[in-house]
């Protein structure tokens, strides 16, 4: 990085560098560490855990041993490609030599020097906490990064990737937010190919077709076991939590996907005990909730752990922090290099139902499938403040929902925790009202057994 | 390695797909290239298939019926086209009962055209994707040649034209510009099979290097002017074996469409109809095989789904894991 220097391009903040005080810094890196250590202890307190999460702990930890990694790995002459959503496509990033990591951040207390210099108080705050931790240099991974690659999808990351740019190198790519119509598919493709170029330039290695084929094997894999966990969630008494699962998706973005591979195959044996021993995950009965709406990360766990301390369970959601990361494989046709490319693109682009596009009629009916293979009893559509597009979604998805009879209960919040006790209380109403609703239909709890 | 196995690789119907193909060309074209032949009953040469077998090769027990459908054409006015029309109605039936699934299980046309598309693949030269308004301007194309078939095949065998003479010239119109016509003269003069120097198809060779160049960069080239195609198209929507879309269950990731090797983009865009095979689909199953929806595309018939789209990471052909890529 080229903080001090006087060359390169005009920057935003230029002369902000010092802007921050060291009290302020050290007070974002401490509440942060607390804060990721006082959710992680309570996911850890979570009743019947599988043992293996302890590796997905690690991963997440503060400071922990991915960032040990990524040093080494960039001490050796690697380099670390930071994404900012998830239609970034891994497979090139490492097909190109790199290793990439999601930065996208759930801390909150980035968020005020964010406010402080932005001057956008009613920005999204998932934007805002990955930009101030950017600006205090509170998150060690986001330290490690010689690119950043971020798809212009909403307002918010548009201006994200921009004004990151005074940080890191940043490329943005530019997402057709129109799904219909012939350019769609030529744009994004073409984008891609530029993306593919530029990680070449990065590593200085061109991407070769075996390696690229290679990462392909390794991701879908990775999806496959994916798919085989989520066999577990439609159990009647899931073994596992949906905060779990919701950091095991996002492990897969921070880790090496192999290991992630090896250690969501090891879960899976050890659910397969836990199921045979009769061990579950909530309480028995518990109301079969989807999460659905703007991203959760880890570790803004605040409204999942409300929810699975209030009675019900995560049995499903449709998070661009959680099941979207793996929900759909790449499935190559042929094998030549245009051929795997335009796979890949098509595979982040066309299946993702990111409120940024229009039109999303493909997200309300995958939400409805989600419902009837999870037996789901009700969605709880969280969007953070500012987030326009989830926001004005949630409308059109309860009007839909209601006609299948699914109750919908929509919550906004902040990057604080400052709301907590409000949110509890309507999470307890509505996960009674499930509950009453179920003994007055006469419907059976869950789907499977 | 990047053999066979790893081609096979996520194909759960492929590998049958091509096993029939294989066999439907020892069967219908084995003889003519000096395999034993499988028997001279004359039942056997009565036998028309909806495909192309060539009625060049001398040989071969039977023959496509667009030959049988030019020649009764031409000869059967004094029979009161009776034998054109058993033909028909036969094809027809086969259409109603298993719709285009000659295109695709069975046709040598389909095998040597795939096999050109392997090379090309292996030669890492991408696809060439037609784009929509081509596909367009293409598709009435195959039902001009069906049509100009019949409005040359039809008059010259009627007496009363006075068109007689013209029929050492322009009978059998569709059998002198195609491939097949062209592709088995020159072998069968090549392997000394027949005498060589014997009179040459022209139109026919210069159709068999078009079909050849053309089908190497398009997938599925002369299968978008086919005119057998074209007559089963007719009918092919009202068959008892059809493509199966489960709406609620698409993702609209756009799969089935890239792999389509007909570019029939309605199984991607329909978001109405069960039934997506339409007259184009030639129910080869490439789009079953590759969705990864569990239950959301089915080759069926009738009611019953005979193979549906499933997860990746199940068990293909043979054992072989689907959708893993590279191992």
């Amino acid at each position: 990085m080229s903080n001090g220097d006087t060359e390169g391009p005009p920057r935003y903040l230029k002369d902000r560098e010092e802007y921050f005080s060291d009290e302020q810094r050290e007070r974002t890196v401490s509440e942060s560490r607390k804060m990721e250590k006082r959710v992680k202890d309570d996911l850890k307190a979570q009743k019947d855990r599988p043992a293996v999460m302890k590796y997905f702990d690690d991963i997440h930890t503060y400071g922990g041993i991915r960032v040990k990694e990524l040093r080494e790995f960039r001490s050796g002459g690697g380099k670390v490609v930071g994404t900012l959503c998830v239609m970034v496509p891994f497979e090139l990033i490492n097909a190109a030599g790199a290793r990439g990591v999601g930065i996208s951040s759930g801390y909150y207390e980035p968020v005020h020097p964010a406010n402080e210099l932005l001057g956008d108080a009613g920005l999204c705050p998932m934007v805002k906490a990955t930009l101030g931790a950017k600006m205090v240099h509170s998150d060690p991974i986001a330290e490690e990064l010689d690119l950043v690659v971020s798809p212009a999808t909403c307002d918010g990351k548009l201006k994200l990737g921009e004004i990151y740019e005074d940080w890191a190198p940043v490329l943005m790519l530019n997402i057709p937010r129109v799904k219909t119509g012939d350019t769609t598919s030529k744009l994004w493709m073409g984008e891609i190919t530029y993306l593919k170029r530029k990680l070449e330039e990065l590593t200085g290695r061109r991407i070769k077709r075996k390696a690229l084929l290679k990462e392909i094997g390794k991701w879908n894999e990775a999806q496959a076991a994916w798919g085989r966990l989520l066999e577990y969630r439609r159990r009647k008494t899931p073994p596992i939590s949906g905060q779990d699962m919701l950091l095991i998706a996002q492990a897969s973005q921070k880790d090496e996907i192999t290991r992630w591979t090896k250690k969501a195959v090891e879960l899976e044996k050890e659910l397969e005990a836990m199921v045979r021993k009769g061990l579950h995950s909530g309480e028995v009965g518990a109301a079969r909730i989807m999460l659905a709406g703007s991203p959760i990360i880890y570790p803004n766990f605040k409204i999942p752990s409300l929810v699975e301390e209030s009675g019900g369970l995560i049995v499903s959601d449709e998070l661009c922090s959680g099941h979207r990361i793996m929900s759909d494989p790449v499935m190559l046709d042929e094998r030549s290099m245009s051929e795997m490319l335009m796979a890949l693109a098509e595979r982040y682009f066309f299946p993702c139902t990111c409120p940024c596009f229009s039109p999303n009629d493909d997200r309300i009916r995958r939400m409805k499938e989600s419902i009837r293979i999870f037996g789901v009893e009700g969605v709880v559509y969280h969007t953070l403040r500012g987030c326009h597009l989830n926001n004005l979604e949630a409308t059109k998805i309860e009007m839909k929902l209601r006609e299948a009879e699914i109750p919908m209960i929509k919550l906004e919040s902040e990057y604080d925790d400052g709301d907590v006790e409000q949110v509890r209380t309507r999470i307890e109403a509505f996960v009674e009202m499930i509950k009453t609703r179920r003994a007055f239909s006469g419907k059976k709890e869950g789907k499977r057994g | 390695m990047e053999g066979l196995t790893e081609r096979f690789k996520g194909s759960i119907i492929r590998p049958w797909r091509l096993i029939f193909q294989i066999l439907g060309v020892a069967f219908l074209f084995g003889q003519g290239f000096g395999i034993p032949p499988f028997g001279t009953s004359p039942l056997l040469r009565k036998l028309f298939l909806p495909n192309a077998s060539c009625r060049y090769v001398d040989t071969v027990p039977t023959s496509c019926f667009y030959y049988q459908f030019q020649d009764g054409m031409t000869t059967g006015a004094s029979t009161y086209y009776i034998d054109v029309i058993v033909i028909l109605l036969i094809i027809v039936l086969m259409v109603l009962l298993l719709g285009r699934i000659w295109c695709s299980w069975l046709c040598p046309f389909g095998l040597v055209q795939e096999g050109l598309a392997y090379l090309r693949e292996k030669m890492n030269i991408r696809p060439y994707r037609l784009k929509w308004a081509h596909r367009e301007l293409l598709r009435p194309v195959k039902y001009v040649i069906l049509f100009l078939t019949v409005l040359i095949s039809l008059p010259i065998g009627l007496s009363g034209l006075g068109l007689l003479g013209c029929q050492s010239t322009l009978a059998l119109p569709f059998c002198q510009v195609c491939p097949a016509n062209g592709f088995f003269t020159i072998s069968e003069q090549l392997l000394g099979l027949e005498p060589l120097g014997t009179a040459l198809p022209i139109l026919a060779i210069i159709s068999l290097l078009l079909f050849l160049v053309s089908s190497f960069f398009v997938k599925m080239a002369f299968c978008r002017i086919c005119p057998m195609g074209a007559f089963m198209a007719m009918f092919s929507r009202f068959s008892l074996m059809w493509l199966e879309k489960d709406v609620e269950k698409c993702t609209k990731c756009r799969i089935c469409l890239r792999v389509c090797p007909v570019d029939h983009d309605r199984v991607f865009e329909d978001m109405e109809s069960v039934d997506v095979s339409g007259s184009d689909c030639t129910l080869c199953g490439r789009c079953v095989e590759m969705c990864p929806e569990e239950g959301c595309l089915s080759l069926s018939f009738g009611p019953r789904r005979i193979v549906s789209s499933g997860k990746p990471g199940r068990l293909g052909f043979m054992g072989m894991f689907h959708g893993k890529e590279g191992k």
